[in-house]
């Protein structure tokens, strides 16, 4: 369809555009990594959302995943909204701000020491480079599919125009490409999702017809499925999606945190991601609901899904005008590049920020981490475009990603929550919990076999936290003043400036721009407790009637 | 070592906001432009729902184009206001 190619190529264009117009007001470091400080709270909780939903999360795969198993599906969006984004908002990301850090891995170091940042930036490090070339891979795949266009060219395309304006605007343009596609695919979904289900008689009409005339299982439609359920037994989503996964992937992702250190007050970046929740909660309805109404449509129409993360492609292939479809896919196309910018801006800021910078060439300008940070995006793109002829050959990369994961979230959850609500806990039992933690789940996969990516989550977190425990009670405890200002106990308020200067040279680095600690009264509509409980409330009628 | 000065935060956002404005409304419009074309107009699965996904449509796409002008329009005057405290 020639109009659909004109829209996705313009979009591309537009793009690549922004980037470079956008590079003209990027000066020093923090512009790069952390778009001068400068984003309000609905710039966080756009591109925070955003952020999530790319080729590998969101539309394609999460959507094929609930036409494959139904609505278990829903519990990335409804427990990652109100356990990840509320909690991460309201009790965590203050930490990293008042530590006046860049990275999570840095924060780790300042409670630490350094041997926790190595370890963990090294361990994202792997996991993001994996990431896009998954996202670039399933990207070429899905464009192949729907406009038949040549793989290798399109990633090729793809990659050239996420690395430009990744590699010249820096967050700064990352941000505004997530706030892009979260209109795109809001306003363009919404509508859509609508006529979907009056299509098939609404949420009863699908149960109607997938119960009684298809004979389908009860658990089809089951948001916390029995103890049986291969996907993700009930309760270890509860267990482990929303205590582990949810929260480290929230508080854990140097992606996510990123967005937030990037904004223009403490109060937005708390604001941003708690009102993030909300998106995430509604976006089951964008891509899980119409996934489990897909199948009728299909069969009504005699169409054939040959692999379930094709289905969404298929639906919107044989469901949208031309125009609208060329507009949608634009729509996913951003999905997906603001993702891979999004992580591209980050491993470049660990690369920088907690390996180059700190252990290898200290005390340079700063122009010149600003360009090695670019230097250092580059090479990302080009190691991850190596990578993706290794994806597309490999089923055992998703396993590897999910691995990763399990290793990286657990033991980090149990750190971090030590970290901030236990002062007595020390470096060398943060560093020996964290690798019997992860070493564990290894352990719990390969040799005893665990599949279920929630329970290995839960497992490693639980050893973690208690070899945590014990190895500090074992060994010194912390000197107060190494942990002032981190813990939640901390009189920080009055200190906060005299700490993290003092840190900063105990670094070797002096930043002058450190982020403002604003105390004001918000006016009612941007409360942070009204949002959260709202959030939290909206979550419970879901429950309530889908569960 | 010293940070270099950086941007001005209020500029970063005005610029931020021009853009997505502009992006917006060029898409919008270009989508509006090619279906009233009708290049090929016709929805893949026709049936009785057809007119109510291209009523669907329009009403998507001119959400896109006004929320493209409000940002632009609050992008300017955000990076006029910020040019003139400077």
């Amino acid at each position: 369809m020639p109009s659909d190619f004109i829209i996705i190529g313009m979009y591309l264009a537009l793009m690549f555009a922004a980037g470079i117009f956008f590079s003209r007001n990027i000066k020093s470091t923090a512009d790069y990594f952390l778009a001068a400080r400068s984003a309000p709270w609905f710039w966080i909780m756009g591109a925070v959302w955003a952020t999530n939903i790319g080729f590998l999360h969101g539309y394609l795969a999460h959507g094929g995943a609930a036409y494959e198993w139904g609505l278990i599906q829903a519990n990335f969006e409804w427990f990652q909204g109100p356990f990840g984004y509320v909690l991460t908002g309201l009790f965590f990301i203050a930490f990293y701000w008042r530590a006046g850090v860049y990275t999570v891995p840095h924060f780790l170091e300042t409670r630490y020491g350094p041997g926790i940042r190595v370890i963990y930036s090294i361990g994202w490090l792997i996991f993001f480079i994996i990431t896009i070339a998954a996202e670039l891979y399933l990207g070429g795949m899905f464009l192949k599919n729907i406009l038949h266009i040549p793989f290798w060219p399109t990633v090729f395309v793809l990659a050239a125009v996420v690395g430009t304006y990744t590699l010249l605007g820096g967050l700064g343009a990352a941000i505004m490409m997530e706030f892009v596609q979260f209109i795109i695919m809001m306003v363009g979904t919404i509508p859509l999702v609508f006529i979907l289900l009056n299509m098939v008689g609404g949420f009863e009409g699908i149960k109607d017809v997938l119960l009684t005339q298809w004979n389908v299982s009860p658990q089809y439609f089951s948001v916390l499925p029995d103890n049986h359920h291969p996907y993700g037994p009930g309760p270890w989503i509860i267990l482990g999606q929303c205590f582990v996964v949810t929260v480290g992937w929230c508080a854990g992702h140097q992606s996510m945190v990123q967005r937030n250190l990037g904004a223009r007050s403490l109060y937005d970046s708390k604001l941003g991601y708690v009102v993030a929740g909300l998106p995430k909660t509604l976006g089951a309805f964008l891509y899980i609901v119409p996934m489990i109404a897909a199948p009728i449509i299909f069969a009504k129409h005699g169409i054939f899904v040959e692999k379930a993360d094709a289905a969404y492609g298929k639906l919107i292939l044989n469901l949208l005008p031309a125009g609208m479809l060329g507009l949608f896919i634009a729509g996913l196309v951003s999905a997906g590049l603001s993702s891979i910018s999004g992580v591209l801006n980050s491993s470049s800021t660990i690369v920088i920020k907690d390996i180059y910078e700190r252990f290898m060439v200290k005390g340079k300008p700063d122009h010149h981490y600003f360009v090695a940070g670019r230097v250092a995006t580059f090479g990302i793109m080009v190691a991850a475009l190596l990578l993706v002829s290794v994806v597309a050959r490999s089923p055992l990369i998703m396993w590897l990603e999910q691995t990763l994961l399990a290793i990286l979230l657990g033991p980090f959850m149990a750190i971090l929550i030590l970290a901030i609500f236990w002062r007595r806990t020390n470096t060398p039992g943060s560093l020996t919990g964290y690798l019997v933690g992860s070493a564990f789940a290894i352990y719990y996969q390969q040799v005893l076999g665990q599949m279920v990516f929630f329970k290995i989550s839960w497992w490693s977190f639980v050893v973690a936290l208690a070899v945590t425990i014990v190895a500090s009670l074992l060994t010194r405890r912390p000197k107060p003043e190494k942990i002032e200002g981190l813990t939640w106990e901390s009189d920080f308020h009055a200190r906060v400036g005299d700490i993290t200067e003092q840190r900063a040279q105990n670094n070797g680095t002096k930043v002058t721009q450190m982020p403002e600690i604003k105390v004001t009264i918000p006016p009612w509509y941007l409360n942070l407790k009204y949002w959260a409980t709202g959030i939290l409330l909206v979550q419970l009628a879901l429950l309530l009637f889908f569960g | 070592m010293e940070e270099e000065k950086g941007a001005n935060p209020k500029i970063i956002v005005a610029v931020q906001m021009t853009s997505i404005g502009i992006i917006l409304v060029i898409l919008g419009l270009t989508v509006f432009v090619l279906s009233m074309l009708s290049m090929s107009g016709a929805v893949p699965t026709d049936n009785a729902w057809t007119p109510y996904i291209k009523t669907c449509s329009v009403i998507s796409n001119t959400g896109i184009i006004l929320l493209g002008v409000a940002f632009a329009i609050g992008g300017v005057a955000r990076f006029k206001q910020a040019k003139k405290q400077e």
